[in-house]
């Protein structure tokens, strides 16, 4: 058996996620009460109210609670001397690992939520994949982007 | 170092013309139409004839800028660079450093053949579009496409010439003149014939011809047509069949054509570090690939050509190009005995058995499972609309069944030192060569039901073009596939096997 990766991601990071699910919510709940007012107007079966309530509901459980929490807990990485794991994923575990000399770029980006929190996101870049950390503390992504852009620097010139 | 500059033909400004014409040549058909079969007689000549004089207008104007396009192209070679020089409005100037080329393509159309001339195209690693090469010479001579690859040789000597930094001298290597020129290929028009009738050409010729009556539907006299047919029609059922049929043998016999064509002469040739795969009749195609671009190699099965014993091999360069730049035919078909010699001989290192490892029988039903999302459904739909006929749909379970198992005894790999081998099969079978060197990343997927199983599927990706190959094992044990993974890890030394290394651990003890 393969040890876990040892670093987690901000937990700051879970609460980013809350909100995006949060938001998402808000968007469904709107469309719920759209159906509900036509309900009403048009005299449709009662039992809509129900159904548009129920999935409210479950959707709101889902992306506000559970996927947040189970993606988070899942979520881990680590940088060592010569290669980069990572491991994510809600249904399927991923578990990646990129070796350090295949690494050609690193990005950070910070959206306005993730500026609020003080998280960046920072993707890695191979010549053929992207990989992606969602939430790190920008201090610790802005370290991690200088540690992997020196230790890639010992990159072979093959491709 | 001459500072010589270098026009191109000027064949360049005929190509240049009917380039342009045939990307407008839709527009033109229809403005054409729209106007000219319009009642005539308003009276004023420059109304009748509009649409012809909008098309004389414009083919001049195609002719002048064609002309002008060629007069102002200049190429030259300075500083180890090739340089160009170029622009109709604006002046555009790109400059090539020699050893940043990673393929020169040669075609010869049907204006170049008999003018002995050539397009050249230069491939870099960083082509910024799919489309577009990094240059491209429309018309020059054949000589002078040999001298631009003797200057860029020549660059590439003065270059290894300077010592490098760690001091190690560098021997200078005489460079010895086509001698190392091999055949390692060719089609034999037995190959050829079965490449083109099996090959599935037939579904782009439809969908093109679908394409080209879309655009012409405005003018096809339907009414016309439809009386034809409906006396057609009752010639009787047969005859329709009949002519349908035909019809798709005319398709499929264009088809074949065109394959037969685009390979005629099919041939790969091993020049020092590069291969060069010669192909075409009316265009000659000429693709040249750096050995060291080559990502990986796969061996493809088709199970119609598989019956006659061929297989296909196929490589991923990390060339610049498109599609036709990433993955490259290298040997189109060839008879799957004879695959290993012409294989050793391009890459020596390469090892070639086949890939023993089977999976394990816990991650069988994975093949099959996901399909009952739609199987049921559409079964449950079928049998009940169409209730005593649809319930044969059921036929559908064993076959999806059947075929997943297939899947999984097909699946295998192997690793050996610095290769990892791979085959799956999708419906064709598929033998992947990774080099560990190659692989850009490595992932392991599991979910519930596999951990459960302790079963994961391995995905390794290699760069292909601008973009990825993945190769992967499907469900395979879980502890090999964190094996391969641990083999990936640079930081890991390569782990002995267990029994090789229980006998070390015993000798070590001896000694102690």
């Amino acid at each position: 058996m393969r040890t876990q990766p040892v670093n987690q991601i901000s937990e700051k990071g879970l609460k980013v996620w809350r909100l995006y699910g949060i938001m998402q919510t808000a968007v469904i709940l709107l469309l719920a009460i759209g159906v509900g007012v036509l309900t009403y107007i048009f005299e449709w079966p009662k039992w809509i109210y129900a159904i548009a309530a129920g999935v409210v509901i479950l959707v709101g459980y889902l992306i506000i609670y559970l996927f947040p929490k189970v993606r988070w807990l899942r979520w881990r990485y680590e940088v060592r001397e010569s290669e980069i794991e990572l491991q994510h994923g809600l249904f399927i575990v991923k578990r990646t690992l990129i070796p350090m000399v295949r690494v050609q770029h690193v990005d950070t980006a910070q959206g306005p939520i993730l500026r609020k929190y003080d998280l960046a996101e920072i993707t890695i870049s191979t010549a053929a994949t992207n990989h992606t950390i969602p939430a790190l503390i920008t201090e610790e992504a802005d370290e991690l982007r200088r540690r992997i852009s020196v230790l890639a620097r010992v990159a072979e010139d093959d491709v | 170092m001459s500072d010589k500059r270098f026009k191109l033909h000027w064949i360049t400004a005929v190509i240049e013309v009917l380039k342009t014409l045939k990307e407008m040549i839709l527009p033109l058909i229809v403005l054409f139409f729209a106007n000219g079969l319009k009642d005539m007689g308003t009276g004023k000549w420059y109304i009748d004839y509009a649409s012809f004089i909008i098309f004389g207008v414009l083919l001049i104007a195609f002719l002048v800028t064609g002309i002008i396009k060629w007069k102002r192209f200049e190429y030259w070679f300075e500083e180890d660079e090739l340089r160009i020089e170029y622009g109709l409005f604006v002046k555009k100037k790109r400059y090539i450093p020699f050893d940043r080329i990673q393929s020169l393509d040669h075609t010869e159309g049907i204006l170049h053949r008999p003018l002995k001339l050539v397009k050249v195209k230069v491939e870099t690693a960083g082509s910024s579009s799919a489309k577009q090469s990094e240059a491209e010479l429309t018309a020059i001579t054949k000589e002078a496409a040999k001298e631009i690859e003797s200057e860029m040789a020549a660059a590439k000597m003065r270059k290894k010439a300077v010592p490098v930094e760690d001091g190690m001298p560098i021997l200078e290597v005489p460079v010895v003149e086509d001698a190392k020129v091999r055949s390692v290929f060719t089609m034999s028009a037995k190959d050829l014939f079965i490449l083109a009738t099996t090959s599935g050409g037939i579904g782009v010729i439809l969908s093109g011809a679908a394409i080209f009556l879309s655009q012409f539907s405005e003018m096809i006299p339907y009414e016309w047509m439809y009386e034809e047919i409906s006396s057609f029609v009752k010639y009787g059922l047969l005859i329709v069949a009949i002519a349908v049929f035909m019809g798709f043998v005319v398709v499929w016999g264009l088809s074949v054509a065109m394959m037969f064509f685009s390979y005629y002469g099919f041939s790969v040739v091993l020049d020092e570090q590069d291969i060069v795969i010669t192909r075409g009749l009316l265009e000659k195609k000429r693709m040249t690939v750096p050995l060291n671009r080559v990502q990986s190699v796969r061996v493809i099965e088709n199970p119609l050509r598989q019956m006659f014993g061929y297989a296909a091999v196929v490589i991923h360069s990390a060339g610049g190009g498109g599609a036709e730049g990433a993955k490259i035919n290298l040997f189109p078909l060839v008879k799957k005995a004879d695959i290993d010699g012409p294989l050793s001989e391009i890459f020596p290192d390469l090892n070639l058995d086949e890939p023993r490892q089977k999976l394990p029988a816990r991650g069988r039903r994975f093949y099959y499972r996901m399909d009952f999302f739609w199987m049921i459904p559409v079964v449950g739909a079928l049998g009940y609309f169409f209730f005593p006929y649809g319930l044969l749909s059921l036929l559908i379970i064993p076959l999806v069944i059947v075929f997943g198992l297939w899947q999984h005894r097909s699946a295998s790999y192997a690793l050996s030192g610095h290769q990892l081998t791979i085959r799956y099969r999708g419906f064709s079978l598929q033998t992947t060569y990774l080099m560990k060197k190659r692989i850009q990343s490595m992932e392991m997927r599991q979910n519930y039901f596999h951990k459960r199983q302790r079963v994961a599927t391995l995905f390794a990706s290699v760069k292909s073009g601008m973009g990825i190959f993945n190769a992967q094992v499907y469900h395979m044990e879980e502890t090999e596939a964190e094996r391969i993974l641990s083999w990936y890890e640079p930081s890991v030394p390569i782990k002995k096997n267990a029994s090789t290394l229980v006998g070390e651990l015993e000798d070590k003890g001896a000694e102690a």
